[in-house]
C-alpha cells in the first residue's frame, strides 16, 4: 500500500483532519491574541497587524498554508461525514448516550454543523476584514493599514457585534471536541495523556470563545 | 434390552489400542500410520460439524495440512461456540512450577478422577499431548496469565495436588477458542475452509456403511441442504441441556450426536453427567440457564453451612464455632479442592439435611473472608475480580462482603458417542471429538481437562487418524450429494420439520423442556435409585407422546425460527433422557458422577463394583429398546483403588 | 413488576419494520432482560402469535451472541454488562422500554432483533490471526512476555465480538472491534511480526464492509461489555499509518 493510499483511507483522512485542525487551532489562538491587542489601543493593534504583513513572503506562505489547511479540513470533514451517514441508513427510534467514559457530547455530534457554519462565516469574515475597506493611518512616520478603525466601524453594527460572538461560541463548541479528537486521530495511545488532554479541549474552547467575544462586545458597549 | 459383550467377538467395539507400553502406544501408532499423499489431500473433503475447541482446531489443522474442509456451526459465528464460556483453565503436564508434575501424574490424576472408567491408552495420549497444546496456543497469541518474570503462570484445580492449570483471567475458554477461531480464519482466508455458520446438522448420511455426508438446515432461510464428504467429524459438544437448566449455552444440544446414534453410532455411558459444585443457585421458575462460578474459586474460598439447621442469622453474624466447613472436615487432605462429584454430593447432602442457606435453602456458602484477610482484597480481586463482578450482576450481592451462595448444577457430560483409539465411531468415517465423544474422562471429569481434550483431539489426534482412515478406504469413489441416500435423508429431515411446524398443540417447546429437565434432575441427577430411574423411564415415555401431540411451534419453517430449532432439539433430548435413565439403571454401582443410592459406603461415599462394571456401556439404537454392547476396561498401568480424597 | 415493551418487529431484511407494544406482568427483579423476553415469547406463542426473535447463547456475557438496543443504549443502561446479564433490578415496575436491533448498514437485519454480523468474521479473516499452522511451536516459555504486556494484550483480547461498539457509534464504525484484535496481537511478540500487514488488511476490510469511520465519540468504550479502551483505536491508527513504511520491512 502506498503512503498516499494510507492517507486517503478513512484513517488517513481523519489524521489529516487532525493535523490541519491543530494547525488551525494554532492560528486561531494567534489570531485571538492579535485581536486582544485591540484592547491596548489603536497603535498597538495596527502595529501588530503591520508587523505581520511586513513579514513578506513568510506571511504569504503562512496564509497559503492556512488556506490549504482550512480547505482540506473542511473538505475532509464533509467527505467523512457523508460516508459515516451512509453507514447507518436506518436510524434508531430511541438513542441515548451511555455516559462516561463516552465523549459523545453536543459538541462531538455537531462537528459538521459548527464546521459548516464556521466555513460560511470565514468567507464573510474575509470579505469584511481582509478584503474590506482599506483605511490607512500613519504611526511613527510609517503608513499602514488602519484595521483598528475598520474593526470599530464593523462592530458598531449590532449584526456584527452579536453575530460574531455567536459564531465564536460555535467555534468554541467545535474545539471542545476537536482538540482532543485531533490527538486521538493522530494516534495518541496513552490513556493517561488522553484523559489529561480531554479537558484541554474544554479550556481552549471556552478560552477562544471568550477571547474572541471580548473585543466586539467591548467595541459595541 | 439385549446384551452382548464386546470381548466376545463383537468386532464393532474394537478399541484398536496400539501395541506396546502405555508410554509408547501413540508413538507406535504414528510410526505405523500410513500418510496421505500431499497432492491428494485437497481432493478429500472433510465435513467438520462444530467450531468449538474440538471442531475449530480440527478444521484449522486439517485445512493447514491441505484437506478441503467444510465447517458448520449453529451460532452466527464460529467464535461463539460454547467452548467460549469455559472460565477456569486448561491442564498441561509442563511442570513449570517444578512441583512434581509429570505426564504420568496428569494421566494418573485423570484416570483416578474418572473413577477408573476411562480407557487408559486414550488418557495417556491426552496427557502426552497436553504440553503441545500450550505451546500451540502461545504461538497463536493466546494471552495466558504470566508471572512478573515473563513466564507463564499456573494455578491448581480440584482433584490435583500440583499446579498445572494455565489460565487467561477467568476467560480461558474464550482465549483458547479465539486462538482456534483465528487459526480457522487464517485457513478461511486461504480458501481451504468453507465456513458455514447458522447451519444445524439434522442428520447423517451413510452410504455403504460409511459416513459420507450430512443434511443441515440453514437457520436463516430454513432450506434443508445436503453436503457430501469423505469423512465427517462430529464436534458438537455435550448434552447437559437435556436437564433444561445447566451451565451450557442455550444452543447446546444432542441432536447431531443423536441422529448419528440412530444411524448406527453407539452411544457410550450416557448416564455419566457432571454436576458442578459451584454454580449460582436457581432464583425462580423463569430461569433460563445456570451460571457457573469457576472451580478455581475453591482455591481460596471456603465452603460452609451453619451447624444448626435452624440458624437463621446472616452469614457474618454466625461465629466460627457455629459453622461447619464440611469439606475440610470430611476430606482433610484435599479439603475444598476435592473433585467435583464429591463436592457436589456433599453440598446436596448438607441441603438434604436441612442446613442449606438462602431463601430456597438450596445453597451453601463459599466464603472469601479468610482469603481476603490473608492476601488482601486486591490480590483476591486480581484472581477472581471478573467472577465476583459476574456474581454481583446476577445476584445483586457483593462477594467481597457477603459469602457467595452456590449450589451444584449440570455442567458437563462425560458420556457421548463411542469412539475407538482413533476417535472413530462405530460408523466408519464418522469421527467424534471433544465433549461429544465419551473417551477420556470416565465417570467424572477433573477441572480444566475438557479444554485440553477438545484441543488434543482436534490439533493432534484426528489429523493422523483421519488420514489413516482415508488411506484404508480408497476415496477415489467420491460420493456426491446427488447420491439417492442423500435425497432420502433430506426427505426425512424435511418431513420431521414439517411435522413439528404443523403440529397444532397448546404447549410451548420450552414447557416440555422444563418438564424433561425436572424428571432428569430429580431422578437421573446427583443421586439415583432403581425406583426413581424406573419411574423416569415411564415418565419420559409419556412426555414423548405428549410432546408430539401437544407441542405448538409458532411461525413457519422458511424463516429464522428459534422455537422450531428448540422443538427439534427437545424432541431428541427426550429420547436421550430415556437412554440416560436406562444406562443409569443398568449400572448397579456408584462411580464418579453416577451415584446410585443403593451402592454407597457406610460414610456415604461412592461404592464401585469393579468386578461387574469395569466397562464402557455402548448402546446401539433399537426400536423400541436399545441394545447394549460392552467394552471391558483393562488397567495395566494403574491399579484401580477406592478413590480417597481424605 | 410490570414492564411495558416497545419491540422492533421486522419479518425479513427487506421488509419494513415497526415498534410493537407489549406488556409483561410477571416480570421479576432477579430476571435477566433476556428472560423477560423469554417470558414474553411464551406468552405470545400461547396466544398463537409469533415470538420475538433475538440471538443469545451463553447468557453469561462471554459469547457475544446477544445484543439489543435497550432504552436507547447498546446492551442497556448497566455498564460493562451484556444484555444477557442485564437484570431487571436496573428498571422500575411500570417502565416502558424500547428494544431495537443493532443497526448498521454492515449489520443487515435477519428478523426482528436478529442481525447478520458476519462482516466481523470477514474482518478477522482479513488478518486477525497469527499465521501459524498446527505443530512445530516452540516451548511456551521460550519467549518471555512481560506481565504488563500480557495483561494489556488480554484487556483487548477480551472482546466478545458482540457488535455493541458498532451499534452505539453514531457513525456505525467497527473501529473498536477491529482495533481490539489488532492491539491484542500487537502487544505480544508472536503477533507483532505481522502487525503492520494485519492493521492494513483489517482496516481496509472494515471500510469495504461499509462500516463508518471513527470520530472519537468514544461511545463504543462506554457500551462495551468488556470496557475495551479506545486507546486501542489510536494504536490501530498508528500501525495503519505507519503501515506503508513498516509493512515492507516486515
Ligand atoms: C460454563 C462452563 C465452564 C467451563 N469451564 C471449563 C474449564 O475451565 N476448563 C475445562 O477444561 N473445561 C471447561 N468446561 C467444559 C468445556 O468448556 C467444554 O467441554 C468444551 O469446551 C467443549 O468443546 P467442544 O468443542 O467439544 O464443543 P462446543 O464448544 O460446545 O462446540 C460445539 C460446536 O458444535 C456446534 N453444533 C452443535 N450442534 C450442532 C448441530 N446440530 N449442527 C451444527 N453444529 C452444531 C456448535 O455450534 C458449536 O460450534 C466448561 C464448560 C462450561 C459450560
Ligand atoms: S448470550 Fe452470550 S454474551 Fe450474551
Amino acid at each position: 500500500m502506498s503512503l498516499f493510499a494510507a492517507l486517503n483511507s478513512p484513517v488517513g483522512r481523519k489524521a489529516l483532519t487532525g493535523v490541519t485542525g491543530i494547525g488551525l487551532v494554532l492560528f486561531v489562538i494567534a489570531h485571538m491574541a492579535g485581536n486582544l491587542s485591540y484592547l491596548f489601543g489603536s497603535d498597538a493593534y495596527n502595529l501588530y497587524a503591520h508587523k505581520l504583513m511586513s513579514l513578506g513572503a513568510l506571511f504569504y506562505g503562512i496564509e497559503v498554508l492556512l488556506a490549504i489547511c482550512f480547505l482540506l479540513h473542511a473538505y475532509l470533514g464533509i467527505v467523512i461525514t457523508i460516508r459515516n451517514r451512509r453507514a447507518r441508513p436506518q436510524g434508531y427510534k430511541k438513542y441515548r448516550s451511555a455516559g462516561r467514559p463516552s465523549r459523545l457530547t453536543a459538541s462531538s455530534r455537531t462537528m459538521i454543523m459548527t464546521g459548516v457554519i464556521i466555513l460560511i462565516f470565514l468567507v464573510l469574515h474575509l470579505k469584511s476584514f481582509k478584503f474590506g475597506t482599506y483605511y490607512t493611518v500613519e504611526i511613527n512616520g510609517v503608513e499602514m493599514r488602519d484595521l483598528y478603525r475598520l474593526m470599530e466601524e464593523k462592530f458598531q453594527d449590532p449584526l456584527y457585534a452579536f453575530g460574531y460572538p455567536m459564531v465564536m461560541i460555535l467555534l468554541g463548541l467545535h474545539l471542545r471536541h476537536g482538540v482532543w479528537s485531533a490527538f486521538q486521530s493522530l494516534t495518541l495511545t496513552s490513556r493517561k495523556l488522553s484523559a489529561a488532554l480531554y479537558p484541554l479541549g474544554l479550556i481552549l474552547g471556552i478560552g477562544v470563545a471568550i477571547g474572541f467575544i471580548v473585543v466586539p462586545l467591548y467595541i459595541y458597549f | 434390552m439385549t446384551q452382548s459383550n464386546g470381548a466376545a467377538g463383537q468386532p464393532r467395539l474394537e478399541a484398536k489400542i496400539p501395541d506396546g507400553h502405555l508410554q509408547d502406544k501413540w508413538d507406535n501408532y504414528k510410526d505405523a500410520v500410513a500418510l496421505v499423499n500431499p497432492a491428494n489431500k485437497r481432493k478429500h473433503t472433510i465435513l467438520v460439524v462444530g467450531s468449538g475447541l474440538a471442531g475449530g482446531s480440527a478444521a484449522a489443522t486439517l485445512a493447514g495440512l491441505g484437506y478441503n474442509v467444510k465447517c458448520f456451526c449453529i451460532q452466527d459465528s464460529a467464535r461463539r461456540a460454547h467452548s467460549i464460556a469455559a472460565q477456569g483453565g486448561i491442564n498441561a503436564a509442563k511442570n513449570y512450577p517444578n512441583d512434581g508434575d509429570t505426564i504420568w501424574r496428569l494421566f494418573y490424576d485423570t484416570v483416578k478422577g474418572g473413577d477408573y472408567r476411562a480407557r487408559e491408552s486414550n488418557v495417556y495420549r491426552l496427557s502426552q499431548l497436553s504440553a503441545n497444546i500450550i505451546d500451540q496456543a502461545v504461538a497463536q497469541g493466546v494471552p495466558f496469565a504470566r508471572e512478573y518474570g515473563g513466564m507463564l503462570a499456573n494455578r491448581s484445580f480440584g482433584g490435583a495436588l500440583v499446579s498445572r492449570t494455565f489460565y487467561a483471567r477467568g476467560q480461558t475458554g474464550q482465549q483458547l477458542l479465539l486462538g482456534t477461531y483465528q487459526a480457522l480464519s487464517h485457513q478461511i482466508a486461504a480458501g481451504r475452509v468453507a465456513m458455514l455458520p447458522r447451519r444445524e446438522m439434522l442428520d447423517l448420511v451413510v452410504v455403504d456403511g460409511h459416513a459420507r455426508g450430512i443434511v443441515t438446515r440453514d437457520l436463516v432461510t430454513g432450506t434443508i441442504e445436503r453436503y457430501a464428504g469423505d469423512a465427517v467429524l462430529l464436534c458438537t459438544g455435550g448434552y447437559g441441556n437435556a436437564y433444561y437448566l445447566s451451565t451450557n449455552a442455550k444452543n447446546s444440544n444432542v441432536t447431531a450426536a443423536w441422529r448419528c446414534y440412530k444411524r448406527g453410532a453407539f452411544f457410550a455411558n450416557p448416564c455419566y453427567t457432571q454436576i458442578h459444585p459451584t454454580c449460582i443457585p436457581v432464583a425462580g421458575s423463569y430461569q433460563s440457564k445456570l451460571t457457573l462460578m469457576s472451580e478455581s474459586l475453591r482455591n481460596d474460598g471456603r465452603v460452609w453451612v451453619p451447624k444448626d439447621p435452624a440458624d437463621q442469622r446472616a452469614p457474618d453474624q454466625i461465629p466460627e464455632a457455629d459453622r461447619d466447613y464440611y469439606l475440610e472436615r470430611r476430606y482433610p487432605s484435599f479439603g475444598n479442592l476435592v473433585p467435583r462429584d464429591v463436592a457436589s454430593r456433599a453440598a446436596k447432602k448438607e441441603c438434604d439435611d436441612g442446613r442449606g442457606v438462602g431463601e430456597t435453602r438450596l445453597a451453601v456458602y463459599l466464603d472469601f473472608a479468610d482469603a481476603i484477610d490473608r492476601l488482601g482484597k486486591q490480590a483476591i480481586g486480581e484472581r477472581y475480580g471478573n467472577l465476583f463482578e459476574m456474581y454481583e450482576r446476577i445476584t445483586g450481592e457483593n462477594p467481597y462482603r457477603t459469602p457467595m451462595r452456590i449450589y451444584p448444577a449440570v455442567h458437563y457430560t462425560m458420556g457421548g458417542l463411542w469412539v475407538d483409539y482413533e476417535l472413530q465411531s462405530t460408523v466408519p468415517g464418522l469421527f467424534v471429538l471433544g465433549e461429544a465423544n465419551f473417551s477420556d474422562h470416565g465417570a467424572n471429569r477433573l477441572g480444566a481437562s475438557a479444554l485440553m481434550q477438545g484441543l488434543a483431539d482436534g490439533y493432534f489426534v484426528v489429523p493422523y487418524t483421519v488420514g489413516a482412515y482415508l488411506n484404508r478406504h480408497d476415496r477415489a469413489d467420491s460420493v456426491s450429494a446427488d447420491n439417492p441416500a442423500f435425497a432420502e435423508v433430506q426427505g426425512a429431515a424435511t418431513r420431521r420439520i414439517e411435522r413439528l411446524i404443523n403440529s397444532d398443540g397448546d404447549k410451548t417447546p420450552t414447557q416440555f423442556h422444563r418438564q424433561l429437565g425436572i424428571i432428569l434432575w430429580n431422578h437421573v441427577g446427583m443421586s439415583r435409585t432403581r425406583a426413581g430411574l424406573t419411574h423416569a423411564i415411564a415418565a419420559i415415555g409419556e412426555l414423548k407422546e405428549e410432546f408430539w401431540s401437544r407441542v405448538r411451534v409458532p411461525g413457519t419453517a422458511a424463516t429464522f425460527n428459534k422455537n422450531l430449532e428448540f422443538a427439534g432439539r427437545i424432541a431428541d433430548f427426550i429420547e436421550l433422557g430415556d437412554l440416560m435413565a436406562r444406562d443409569a439403571l443398568r449400572r448397579e454401582e456408584s462411580c464418579g458422577g453416577h451415584f446410585r443410592e443403593e451402592f454407597q459406603t457406610a460414610e456415604g461415599e461412592a461404592l464401585r463394583n469393579d468386578d461387574a462394571y469395569m466397562d464402557v456401556a455402548a448402546w446401539e439404537y433399537g426400536d423400541p429398546t436399545p441394545h447394549l454392547h460392552l467394552e471391558p476396561l483393562t488397567f495395566e498401568s494403574v491399579q484401580p483403588s477406592t478413590r480417597s480424597y481424605k | 413488576m410490570t414492564i411495558h415493551l416497545r419491540v422492533w418487529r421486522q419479518s425479513g431484511p427487506d421488509s419494513p419494520g415497526f415498534l410493537e407494544d407489549h406488556t409483561v406482568t410477571e416480570a421479576n427483579e432477579h430476571m435477566s432482560f433476556l428472560e423477560l423476553l423469554d417470558v414474553l415469547n411464551e406468552q405470545l406463542i400461547r396466544d398463537g402469535r409469533e415470538p420475538v426473535e433475538f440471538d443469545s447463547d451463553c447468557r453469561e456475557g462471554i459469547c457475544g451472541s446477544c445484543g439489543l438496543m435497550v432504552a436507547g443504549i447498546a446492551h442497556g443502561p448497566q455498564k460493562r454488562t451484556a444484555v444477557c446479564q442485564l437484570h431487571m433490578r436496573s428498571f422500575n415496575s411500570g417502565d416502558t422500554i424500547t428494544v431495537e436491533p443493532f443497526r448498521a448498514r454492515a449489520f443487515p437485519i435477519v428478523r426482528d432483533l436478529v442481525v447478520d454480523r458476519s462482516a466481523f468474521d470477514r474482518i478477522i479473516a482479513a488478518g486477525g490471526f497469527v499465521s501459524v499452522t498446527t505443530g512445530g511451536a516452540p516451548d511456551a516459555n521460550a519467549v518471555l512476555i512481560s506481565k504488563a504486556d500480557a495483561d494489556r494484550a488480554m484487556d483487548y483480547a477480551a472482546c466478545i465480538g458482540c457488535g455493541a461498539c458498532v451499534a452505539a457509534c453514531p457513525n456505525g464504525s467497527a473501529s473498536l472491534f477491529t482495533a481490539a484484535k489488532i492491539a491484542h496481537l500487537d502487544f505480544l511478540p508472536q503477533g507483532q511480526v505481522e502487525s503492520a500487514h494485519r492493521a492494513l488488511a483489517m482496516v481496509d476490510r472494515m471500510t469495504d464492509e461499509g462500516f463508518g469511520n471513527c470520530s472519537n465519540h468514544a461511545e463504543c468504550e462506554a457500551v462495551c461489555p468488556k470496557g475495551i479502551s479506545i486507546a486501542g483505536i489510536a494504536r490501530m491508527r498508528r500501525l495503519y499509518l505507519m503501515g506503508p513504511l513498516t509493512a515492507k520491512a516486515q
